[in-house]
Parts: C-alpha cells; structure tokens; sequence
C-alpha cells in the first residue's frame, strides 16, 4: 500500500508534464510489473497508468516511441500471467496505443527483431482472445484490431520529405522489409477488417460490441480511403432492425435504438466529411430504409413523451381528463329498428327512453309556442349529438330503402315462399335499380320524399356564340397570352438553364419557350386536320373568312409572327421553332392522307405546288418580312436560314433578290455556301441559285464565281464558252 | 401541437405562462424537493445516498447545449454524490433568454465566466433575470466551476489540473472520463460526431448515454435526480466487478458477479429505463 501511495504521487507528477512519463515509467515497471509478489490491485494500477500515459496526448509520440519499446515484456506478461479482466483490458488498451509507434519504430529498425517478436507475441494472444473473451474485454479487442487495420493499410503520404509528420501506415513500409512482409501485412489486414465488418453482422443483441465496432470504423473510413468503400458497402448491408423479429424485451428495445441511432451518428460523420453527393445519396437512401422498420416496430417508445397516465376522480365528470372520445357518452347505443313495416316514429326514435313515448299532439298545444320550444330545444343541442344521431338516421333510412322494395317483392310472390332461398342473389345491381326505378310508391316513406321543397337551381344557358363572337373572344385570348408571353420575356432570358435535351418536356415551365411552344402548336395541331386537304391554302394571307375554328389558328399565325418580326434578331428561335412545327404538322397531316409529300424531300421541292401546307407560305412570308430589315453583317440569317427544316426555291430565290443589294451579296453568298456544306439536300438548288446569281448580278459575280469553281466548274466553263462565242474570245476568264 | 392532441389541452391551459424562450430559466434550487413531478415521477426510487469516499468510482461528465441548466443541474447532483463530474455544452455559444425571445443572451464558451454573465444581467435587468430565474440559475453555476465549456474544444486526455476548484473535481484531474450523460438527442449526436472527429486516439471506451430531458428548471432537477440514480447504478456496477474479481480472480465468481461492467451497462439502462419511463434514454460505446 505504502507503494501505492507512492505511484499516486508520481502519476500527479506526470499530468503536471507529459514528459515526465519517460524518467517515470522505467521506474514504475518493476513494482507494478507482473512478475514478483504483485498483487491484482498493482497490476490494474500499472496497466492502468500505462494505458494512461500512451494515450495521452501532452507526451509527444516520437517519445512515447522510445519508452513503448521498453515495456512491451510488461504487457507480454500481464496478457499471459494476470487472469484479471480489468488488467487485461487496459493492456490491450496499451497495446492498441502503442502498435504503431512499435511498428513505426521497425520500420526504421529492420534488424530489431526482438522487439519485434515481442509486438507480435502480444498481437496474437490479443487476437485469440477476441471471439472468446468477455464482452467488456472484447470491445477492446476490436479496438486493437482496427489499429492493426489502420497501420496495415496503406495510407496518404503527406510529407515524404518528413516521414515522422506522417501517418502512420502500409505506405511506410519499405517492400523488401525483413520483418514487415508488405504483401503479408495488408492480407491480414484485409482478414482483420472483415472480422470487424462480421461483428456488425453478427449477433444484434450483443449491441455493446456493435456500437463499439461502428464507433471505431468511423477513423477507418476517414483515415484510409482505400478500404471506406469496402467498409460503408459493409454497412449498407447492415440491418439493425433484424434483431426486431424476436419479441422484443424493454431491453433489447433500447439495444436497437442505440445501435440504430449509432449506425445514423457514423454515417452522418461520413457524409459531413466526404463531398461527394454520390455517397451521400447512397447514405441517405439506407438511412431512410433503415427508419422506416423502426417506426413500425418502436411504436410508443418512439415517441418522445407519452402524455402522463391519467389519475383521475371517476365520480366526478367534471374532473375527468377530456380524452377526445366522447363517443362513450355522448351517443347513447342506437336500438335497432323493429321488424316489420316502419314508421316515421319508429324511424326517427333513437332512444328507448319513455319519455320519447308522449304523444305532443295530445298536449293540445298552439304550434307557435310549440316551434319555439323547438327552437330552443334546437339551438342547445350538442352538435356531435346531433351529428351522430342525424346519420343514424341517415344509416336507418338508406339501408330501409334498399330493404323495402326488396321486402314488397317477397310479399308479392307469397305463391313462391318455398322456393325462397336468402343466400339466392338473382338479380344483379343493375336490375334492382330498374326494379327500384319501377317500383310503385310502396310506403309511405317514399311518397312523401318528392315534397322536398328545393329543386337544383340552373343557370339559365347562354346563348351560343356567333362565329364573329367566337373569333373575337378567341383573339382577345390569344393577345393575352402573348401579353403574357412578352412578360415573361425578360426573367426567362436571364434564368436561361440548361436544356434537358430529349428529356426536356416541352411547355413545362412557363417560361417564353413554352408559351411559344404551346403557341404554335395551338396554331398547327388544333384544327389539323379539320380543313379540307386538297382546298390547300391559296391565299397566303390566309383568309379570316372561313369558318372560325380554322381562322383561329391563322389568327395565331398572324400574332406568333408579329411577335418575332416586334424583335426579330433576338426571337429567331421562336421562328424556328415555330416553323418546325408547322412543318411537322404539314407531314403529319400529308402522311395521315396517305399523300407521300410529293418528292419535296429536305429542300429539294421541285414539286409544282410547294405551297401545299401552312409551312412554306408561313416560312415565305416570315422571310420576306424579315428581309428588308437584314444587314450586311447579320449572321443571324444564316442560322435562320439553316435551322427551318425544309427549303424550296421559293424561299432561296429570296437570297438572290437580296444579293442585288450591293451591301448584302456577300450575306446572300455566304448562306448559300453555308447551305450547300451543312444541307446536303439542298445543294443543288444552292449551285443553281448560285450560277444564276452568277449569270445576273454582275457585283456578286467574282465570289459566286469562287464557289462555284470549286462546287460545279462546268458551269463557269460552259458560260466562258458561251461568252467566247458570243463575244469571239474577247470576254475576260474570270476563272480565279 | 398542444392543441391538437386533445388530452393536453387541459394541461396546456393549466400551465399557460410556459416558457417559450430557447434556453433554460430556472429558478434556484429550492430546498424542497417538488412533491411530485408532473409526469409522476415522484415515486421513482430517492436517488440517495453517495458513493463512499474510497472505493473506486467511475468518471462522470454530463453534456447539454449551453453547459447552463441541465449538465450543471446534473453536475452539481453528480458532485455532490462524491462521483467525479466535469461538463460541457454542445452548441456554438452559450445562449441565454434575453428580453424578448428574439434578442437571446449569447457568450462564447471556455472564456466567458458565470461570474461575468451573471454580473451582466443583473446590469441589464435584475429584475427580469432574478423572475425568470436566470441569475439564480447561474448563481448556483458560478459556485460549481468557473466557466461553461465547450465539448467540441474539450482535449480528453490532457490533465485539468487548473480546474481543481470545481466541484466534483477529485478524480477528474486525468482529463478523461467513463461515462458522457447527455441532456437531449442532439446533444447526444454531437457528442458521437465529435468523438468521430477526434478520431478515437486514445483507444480508450466511453459509455455515452443520453437522457432526454426538457430544457427548463422543473425538468432539469427530475433529469438530474434521475441521471443520478443511473450513475450511482453504474458506479455500484463498476465497484462490484473491481470487488468480485479481486483476490479471489474473476473466473471464480458466478452469476451477474461473472460479467463486467461493461456488458452490464446495457441492462442497467435498460431497468433504469422502467424506473424512468419518461426520460427516453440512448447509448453508445464510444471511443476517446
């Protein structure tokens, strides 16, 4: 004991400085040591004193390195000759602190290799104990067993320049080490994880263990990246909620939360640490599965408080707790209807009472003071009451209409009473309506029901609307939705988010572009179809004095292309987007007639009536309106030019009407080419247009010349030999 | 919420005036003990008696937001039972009603002193702080220990030998503790948390239970009795299995003598638990 006393001061001297451990160890160990007459009592104070000093953390480790090495026989010893699971556990304790330093110190000293042994002599009577040991001294088995992971593993290297700032691990460890076999250590390193993952596996209601083993994987998952998948994949698998199936004692209840609630803690740490919203969305998914089981199983314990149970004066109604019931005095039981044909009385009596038994009519009473006893009668009732015992007489009254016609039928056919059978179902739903529908007013119920007072007020019907009414009411909705479309303008501009490509669904977002996608499918799909194919569209104005429904959508037309001509640089995509669905609609529709759109493939319309449909006239006027306002240099043409999905000549020719414009020749040369590289269809009509624009306009001669020398030279050729016969070889080749 | 439930809305009318405000006001301890807690709890056992002076005890520290009501209601209880206590608070900052539930009292954790808080509202408004209790409240605080502390800076492991006049200090001076009683299932979330973070390097175990306890005077004084109750439960546990496996050597034992304390904590809370049943309980092993 005077010992003791004297450990107790020097364990004092160490908490004043870290550094003191190292004098104080070496002088402590041979009287707590397990050898001589040391009793259980020194034995737990000096692993205790030991586990304290390496876990401490104002001893610097490169010193807490030197001293480990010194007492590795001490703990040797206290693992085979002190059977004390207190002892036992602080040196394992003691082992887990200091494996590191110990292997750390190997790696630097290859040749050690008694110290070494040691170590390993340790770690295997520490790993036979761990399936067998107490509970208590198990945890710290597992303990030590993720150290071992955690040093065996590889890790980061931080600082290679400054191997004693870094963690501590596989990386380390040179490959041709004498004593540390790399290859063998990360092996068994591998088996000793799995250990560790087969306890969460294991046994549920051992949850000491488990939450041990799950508190402790956290440093693994965030200090070795290479194995946290193994180990949260480990985890996902895990399911706390099995140990629910057996009948579940206060205790084992409390055991799930706790391993539930410890398994959430760890993952949640996980998901702070690690950005990756990947992971996180795995770790929410099996947090979210992994609460629902629990609410089912844990019913009243889930909730935080229970109300307190109720003490209560029975006696006394007013001092009873009101338990939102009310039903047990509130509605008195409802005595069933008698058999036999029923009367109003009956059928309204709900209470066997005998007071319901006086007659009121023999009261001789005058009917005013007799209604205004009702009503004040009327306004005390309680309303629930009056709930109740009105749809008990709902009930009463719904079920004896559908019994009595039913009952009359069985009257009628007394001949047949022996052929009676109840649980014979002859007719089906439909036929008892029709029978019911014919059945006489058979009692005096039902002839005094059509008396109800109050008929189903109707409006009275609008007169319908006249073509012209119709017309214009559908424009004012229309202009109200391209208010509406110019409203949102500005915000959909700025908060242009990318597109979902195919997934994106047209008109789901209220912004401009689905208005304008509603807009012109208003204006194509509507009334596709409706008008008569072969009539086709003559005018291209369209004409607004044909039947209504149709003029709605030119009406649509028109503003759609007011709309893009208010700005047309910046709303080229809503002419094209809406002169791809007129084009669509115009397939669809000829398709749907069995007319194969007459060789007009993708800007080759050769055909003699290209203006079959809404979408050339439509994409022609666009472009002419569009035309005088083009500059020189907008580029915007050529996308106009590219994206509309069909050309024909028609519209091309338009380029070379604005080619005569001095200024825009190079804009009209410039959409050709770029027509001819991007539309292959279209080529041949580019290099017509081009030879004539060639041909014609004198100013646009030198660069047409220069595309066409390379797309079609026959044409320059046979033009200079025209011009050399014509002029006798005097014209210039303009070849180059 | 109160009104929806319909068995409460008699009680929420009872006890209209209750306090809305985050943090706790309760008034002093009262020398009497309430005759019977709200929610029944009165006939719990009388958590009595202390744990004698020289047998071994467990490590204690209990944990709530703002280390200002429940961990030192606890702490006190715990101290003046003779086990070892130190406590912490969870939050960022120490947060205190002010005078309108929008404009809270707030102080930083480790350096602010009772003393100074104190002195400070009594400047503000003695007498709203002495009505809501607050300045009795950490009047009591300041004669525990000097500071309220924050778990998060808390180093476990490193010698708190300048905190030597708190009460409940004897025992605590290693820095480390056995068993972490936190006040409410956040706190108890950011103790595990905050063990993660600190990474496990003292390969040390660390019971932490949680007892949920309501934020205000009442509720902390049952919480702290209760809390008391199951520490004194545990520490029995501990000395019980110092004391079987003595001399005469563990495997010599038999029965419940057989098992450590460890694997018992689980059960001790559980039948706690049936003494308690309206403080819902939590715990974890975790690692130091």
């Amino acid at each position: 004991m005077q010992s003791l006393e004297q450990l107790k001061k020097a364990r004092e001297l160490a908490w004043t400085d870290g550094r003191y451990y190292i004098s104080i160890i070496p002088a402590v160990l041979p009287i707590v040591g397990p050898n001589a007459n040391a009793s259980v009592e020194s034995c737990r104070w000096g692993s205790d004193f030991l586990e304290e000093a390496f876990a401490s953390p104002i001893w610097p480790p490169d010193e807490k390195e030197t001293c480990a090495l010194g007492v590795l026989p001490t703990l040797k010893d206290y693992l085979s000759a002190v059977d004390d699971p207190i002892t036992v556990k602080s040196t394992i304790q003691v082992a887990a602190s200091i494996y590191p330093l110990v292997y750390r110190y190997i790696i630097s000293h290859p040749n050690d290799e008694e110290h070494w042994q040691h170590m390993t002599a340790i770690k295997e009577d520490i790993l036979r104990r761990m399936d067998t040991a107490p509970p208590g001294v198990r945890i710290c088995c597992v303990k030590f067993v993720q150290q071992v992971v955690l040093v065996q593993t590889p890790g980061m290297i931080a600082d290679p320049r400054r191997p004693e700032q870094n963690d501590i691990s596989l990386a380390l460890v040179p490959r041709d080490h004498r004593l540390l076999p790399y290859a063998q250590l990360e092996a068994q390193a591998h088996g000793l994880l799995d250990r560790l993952l087969d306890i969460i596996h294991g046994d549920h209601s051992d949850a000491l263990l488990i939450t041990a083993t799950l508190n402790c994987l956290g440093m693994l998952i965030q200090r070795r990246p290479l194995i946290a998948n193994r180990i949260l994949s480990g985890l996902f698998s895990f399911n706390p909620s099995k140990l629910a199936n057996s009948p579940l004692t206060p205790a084992s209840r409390l055991a799930l939360k706790s391993i539930e609630r410890t398994t959430r803690a760890l993952l949640v740490n996980v998901t702070r640490r690690a950005n990756d919203p990947n992971l996180a969305g795995r770790i929410n998914h099996y947090l979210e599965r992994m609460s629902r089981p629990r609410t089912d199983v844990q019913d009243e314990n889930s909730k935080k408080r229970p109300a307190p149970g109720e003490l209560t004066d029975g006696l006394d109604p007013a001092k009873r707790q009101r338990l939102g019931a009310t039903a047990s005095n509130g509605s008195p039981a409802i005595p069933p209807l008698p058999a036999g044909p029923v009367s109003y009385r009956d059928l309204f009596l709900l209470t066997s009472d005998p007071v319901a038994s006086v007659d009121v009519s023999s009261l001789q009473m005058e009917p005013e003071r007799m209604l205004d006893i009702l009503t004040r009668l009327l306004t005390s009732v309680d309303r629930a009451r009056f709930e109740t015992a009105l749809n008990a007489v709902r009930g009463r009254y719904l079920t004896l209409s559908k019994t009595a016609p039913l009952a009359a039928n069985t009257v009628v056919a007394v001949d047949d009473e022996d052929e009676y059978e109840p649980d014979f179902e002859p007719e089906d739903a439909e036929q008892l309506v029709n029978r019911l529908d014919n059945a006489p007013p058979d009692n005096l119920l039902q002839e005094r029901i059509p008396s109800a007072p109050l008929a189903p007020y109707k409006l009275p019907d609008a007169p319908p609307l006249t073509d012209q009414e119709v017309l214009k009411y559908g424009e004012m909705t229309i202009q109200r939705i391209f208010g509406m479309l110019n409203a949102s303008e500005e915000y959909s501009m700025k908060a242009k988010a990318a597109k979902g490509g195919f997934n994106r669904l047209a008109a789901s977002s209220y912004d401009r572009d689905s208005w304008v996608t509603i807009l012109s499918r208003l204006a194509t799909r509507a009334t596709a179809g409706l008008d008569d194919p072969d009539e086709g569209i003559k005018s291209e104005q369209g004409s607004f004095a044909r039947k209504g429904s149709f003029a709605i959508s030119d009406l649509i037309r028109e503003y759609l292309h007011r709309y893009i001509m208010y700005d047309w640089r910046k709303r080229i995509d809503a002419a094209v987007s809406w002169l791809n669905e007129e084009w669509l609609s115009d397939k669809v529709q000829s398709m749907s007639l069995g007319m194969n759109g007459n060789g007009s493939v993708n800007g080759h319309a050769t055909a003699a009536s290209p203006l079959k449909g809404n979408y050339f006239r439509c994409a022609l006027k666009l472009l002419d309106s569009i035309l005088p306002f083009v500059e020189g240099t907008d580029k915007v043409m050529l996308r106009f030019m590219s994206e509309i999905p069909e050309l024909n000549r028609e519209l091309l020719r338009r380029l070379v009407k604005m080619a005569e414009d001095p200024e825009r020749v190079g804009l009209s040369i410039m959409v050709l080419k770029y027509l001819y590289m991007v539309k292959p269809p279209a080529r041949e009509l580019c290099v017509e247009l081009l030879a004539e624009m060639w041909r014609t306009n004198d100013r646009a001669r030198g660069p047409a010349a220069k595309e066409l020398a390379k797309w079609k030279p026959e044409v320059l050729q046979e033009e200079n030999e025209v011009q050399m016969e014509t002029t006798n070889g005097a014209a210039e080749v303009t070849t180059s | 919420m109160a009104t929806a439930d319909p068995r409460l809305r008699s009680r929420a009318q009872q006890q209209q005036p209750a306090p809305v405000a985050p943090p706790p006001p309760p008034p002093p301890p009262a020398e009497t003990t309430p005759a019977m807690g709200l929610d029944g709890s009165g006939d719990a056992p009388e958590s009595s008696g202390t744990s004698s002076d020289d047998s071994f005890k467990l490590k204690f520290c209990t944990v709530c937001a703002s280390n200002q009501n429940r961990s030192m209601e606890a702490h006190l209880q715990l101290a003046t039972a003779q086990l070892p206590t130190i406590s912490f608070g969870t939050g960022s900052l120490v947060r205190l009603p002010g005078p309108t539930i929008n404009q809270p009292n707030v102080y930083n954790f480790n350096s602010t002193t009772y003393e100074a808080i104190h002195k400070e509202l009594a400047d503000q408004n003695t007498q709203l702080y002495t009505q809501n209790g607050l300045l009795n409240m950490i009047g009591r605080n300041l004669n525990i220990k000097k500071y309220p502390e924050r778990f998060q800076d808390w180093m476990p492991g490193k010698p708190r030998l300048d905190h030597k006049g708190d009460q409940g200090y004897h025992g605590t001076e290693s820095g480390v503790v056995d068993v972490i009683f936190t006040c409410e299932e956040r706190c108890f979330d950011a103790v595990l948390e905050d063990l993660h973070n600190k990474g496990g390097r003292m390969n040390r175990p660390v019971h932490v239970l949680n007892v949920d306890i309501k934020d205000n005077h009442e509720e902390a004084r049952v919480g702290g009795q209760a809390i008391l109750d199951l520490a004194l439960s545990l520490n029995n546990a501990a000395s019980e299995e110092r004391k079987a496996r003595g001399e005469t050597g563990w495997d010599r034992g038999s029965g419940g003598a057989r098992q450590g304390f460890d694997e018992k904590v689980p059960e001790i809370v559980a039948a706690w638990q049936e003494r308690w049943p309206t403080l819902p309980a939590l715990w974890s092993l975790a690692w130091f």
